[in-house]
């Protein structure tokens, strides 16, 4: 191994080793400037000798052991020797391999986005500390000079001694404030990362990946925490767009005509994974939870056209009342004008146009170009461009603006499905519901047709396909309600009758038939049927309870040989009981466990998708078995009873009970 | 930057290492540096496409003593980071070989 090769080796050792030996030390020695001086030790005695011996089979240990040796020199050296100092030396020496250094690292990482110091220190020690970057590394993704960067570092470490900060989690009524600094300074690194403030790249990919470190990292430690996970989800969709944002050139795509194609999958599943843990935690959504939520709905979306701008509307409505600034303000405003029309957005806009904290904020005036043109004032849309252009420091983003500036009046082109369902549905006169509703109808007809298609080629009989596939076995309501929708919008187009060839459906009143108990026995008689199953369906039919009770049922909540059992819906608590069918089986399926989830899924969750401990089975480690996979199975099942062939539904079962018809 | 790793190695029953495995895959999996992973099997299926002919000829192609095979996409800041994962994933399962191709974005 060459000098070059080994010392890039053991930097690579260093950024995976270097946070948790940091924070070990700080917790012993209470100092954090003192900690990171030892760590840094280490690293020059490992680039000593590690070109020479090879790197050791533990590096991290040995860097560990290797610091805390030097501060243990350290302490000894010192002259006046107090008792507390031989006391953090004793220590030292005593330490085996530290089991508490995820909170040592969560207690640091609490530290470096201390709010007595200023934001930029905040965000550089963070990434110093918990990301391993170099001075110089973190000097390059800011665009400041390594001078900067080391002093702003050393000044932090000074105030975080002067002020006597502890090295400690903390305490509960401080707790949200001081979270919600961690994670200010999280997202800030990931902003600068993702839209560049300045500079003539539109991302600095390295400051992404670091914030999404340490999103994760934290997640990690801090499990319980909605916002964390919200964050978290926030940035993997935000990051999963990447490749997509920027054109050959480097210049800004915006998302509407981002190549969806290009989103990375795997940030897509893992930023929708983050959220499902953000709301399985059930607190009220805070900020990060709700921006995860609008981006999780663009993610949702097959095309721009299929994007739900009304909920996305009514999202960012609530994250104005927890967050009212007037940059959210303006985002809320681009929904609107997608979701309403281009002048209720611009109504929005004009508001915000006083507001002195925009005065110098491109973004404004880009929007209001945006939505002005779409109103076809291309005059003062120019305006607005340039005025955007001038303001913007990236110089991507100021190419970009130029060209939109230059463009005028765009030619006019023959109206598109796609483009007459956007004007449809931003009619001011609708309701939110209803544009709701015939919004669901017309992005269908979208996505089967192609939202580019002509409106002028599109025929009756087009539009009877798309229904009979999409809708021909839904409920006759759903199929006339659809219809509605396409005899509004034909009306409104002013083109031929689409709905011509669609006739109304007759609606009757009844439900889906009940399943009769002759089918139910048949069904468990099946071979294939297992224990589970059988004991599920005989629960739901018996008790009436919905199936999502039934599966959220613990076994420490039923009392077998009275036959009932307990669950709690909201805080009231509420009994169900079963008859014979159910009564046969349930003892077998619980044969051998007395606690953890009664329906428990096939297989042992994987780690990286552990469910909370509550819905795992603390003696085999399986989860609990989903809503999904059950309703999955039984419509599985129940294929062949079904005379339309589709499968009965869970809720369906529960529905059939013998207490409904008899009460 | 991304990365693709695959190895092959001897089929273990040791307890302890599958412990540590498990360990280890689920550090990086929660620190987002893997990807996705999973098992192989080493029977390959080899394809070239000549003049518009594709011939399609079944392996295995691997040596017999080698009988487990896997692949990780992970995701790290440099090559370095990668080789130096990829040690330590040889120091849990021992003996065996592996390669690894960067993706290009």
């Amino acid at each position: 191994m060459t000098a070059p090769d080994a010392h890039r080796a053991i930097d690579a050792v260093w950024k995976f080793e270097s946070t948790k030996i940091i924070a070990g030390l700080t917790g012993v020695v209470r100092d954090v400037g003192l900690a990171e001086e030892f760590a840094q030790d280490a690293l020059v005695a490992a680039l000593e000798q590690w070109p020479r011996q090879g790197i050791p089979d533990n590096p991290g240990a040995w860097l560990m052991t290797t610091a805390k040796r030097r501060a243990i020199d350290h302490i000894r050296r010192n002259a006046r020797l107090e008792d507390k100092q031989k006391e953090i030396a004793r220590t030292l020496e005593q330490q085996g391999s530290d089991e508490h250094v995820d909170d040592d690292v969560l207690r640091l990482m609490f530290m470096s986005c201390h709010p007595v110091l200023p934001p930029e220190s905040r965000t550089a020690l963070t990434l110093r500390l918990l990301g391993g970057l170099t001075a110089g590394e973190i000097a390059r993704a800011f665009l400041v000079s390594e001078q900067t960067v080391t002093q702003r570092i050393a000044d932090a470490k000074r105030t975080l001694a002067e002020k006597r900060i502890p090295f400690e989690l903390p305490p509960r009524p401080e707790l949200a404030d001081r979270l919600a600094s961690v994670l200010e300074v999280v997202y800030l690194i990931f902003n600068e990362g993702y839209a560049a403030t300045s500079g003539d790249d539109l991302m600095r990919p390295t400051l992404c990946l670091e914030a999404l470190r340490l999103g994760r990292l934290l997640a990690d430690l801090a499990p319980r925490q909605a916002e964390v996970h919200g964050l978290v989800a926030l940035m993997e969709l935000h990051a999963s767009r990447s490749a997509a944002r920027t054109g050959p050139s480097g210049e800004p795509v915006q998302l509407h005509e981002q190549n969806r194609g290009r989103w990375d999958q795997l940030l897509v599943r893992r930023g929708f994974a983050a959220m499902l843990r953000a709301r399985e935690i059930g607190d009220p959504p805070g900020p990060y939870v709700l921006q995860a939520a609008i981006a999780v709905h663009h993610a949702q979306a097959k095309s721009a056209e299929d994007t739900d701008w009304p909920r996305i509307a009514a999202l960012y409505g609530a994250l104005v009342r927890q967050m009212p600034s007037p940059v959210v303000q303006l985002n809320r405003a681009i929904a609107l004008g997608m979701a309403h029309g281009p002048q209720v957005g611009l109504d929005v806009v004009d508001q915000l146009v006083r507001d002195p904290a925009l005065k110098n904020y491109h973004l404004l005036s880009g929007v209001r170009g945006d939505l002005l043109a779409r109103l076809g004032r291309h005059d003062e849309a120019t305006r607005e461009f340039e005025r955007a252009a001038s303001l913007t420091h990236n110089a991507a983003e100021r190419a970009f603006l130029r060209r939109r500036a230059a463009a005028g009046a765009p030619p006019r082109v023959e109206a598109t499905l796609g483009q007459a369902t956007r004007e449809f549905l931003a009619r001011e006169d609708l309701d939110p519901e209803t544009v709701r509703s015939y919004g669901q109808t017309l992005r269908r007809l979208c996505l089967d047709l192609g939202p580019k298609t002509p409106l002028v080629d599109i025929t009756a009989g087009d539009v009877l396909r798309v229904f009979a596939v999409a809708w021909g076995t839904a409920a006759p309501k759903t199929w006339n309600r659809h219809r509605a929708a396409v005899r509004s919008f034909r009306t409104w187009a002013s083109v031929d009758d689409l709905s011509a060839e669609l006739a109304r459906k007759p609606e009757s009143r009844t439900r889906r038939a009940p399943i009769a108990l002759p089918q139910l026995e048949t069904l468990c008689e099946q071979s294939d049927t297992a224990l589970r199953e059988q004991t599920l369906w005989w629960l739901l039919y018996e008790s009436t309870v919905s199936a999502k009770t039934a599966l959220s049922l613990d076994i420490e909540d039923l009392d077998l040989p009275r036959r009932h059992g307990q669950f709690t819906r909201g805080s009231e608590s509420h009994r169900l009981s079963w008859q014979s069918g159910t009564a046969v089986l349930l003892p077998r399926l619980v044969e051998g466990r007395c606690r953890g989830p009664l329906f428990l899924a096939d297989r042992r969750p994987a780690p990286s998708r552990m469910p909370r401990s509550a819905d795992l089975c603390p003696d085999t480690g399986r989860g609990r078995l989903s809503y999904e996979r059950a309703e999955y199975l039984f419509k599985r099942a129940t294929k062949r009873l079904d005379p339309s062939g589709a499968g009965y539904t869970l809720h369906q079962l529960s529905r059939s009970g013998p207490r409904r018809e008899d009460p | 930057m991304r990365f693709l790793m695959t190895s092959t190695g001897k089929q273990s029953t040791d307890e302890a290492l599958y412990i540590e495995m498990g360990k280890f895959m689920e550090e990086l999996t929660s620190s987002g540096v893997l990807l996705a992973t999973g098992g192989m099997d080493l029977g390959t299926t080899l394809f070239e496409a000549v003049d518009g002919t594709v011939t399609v000829t079944d392996g295995p192609f691997a040596e017999a003593r080698e009988v487990v095979g896997g692949f990780a996409l992970i995701e790290v800041r440099s090559k370095e980071e990668a080789v130096e994962l990829t040690r330590r994933f040889f120091k849990i399962i021992g003996d065996g070989e592996g390669r690894m191709h960067r993706i290009l974005d």
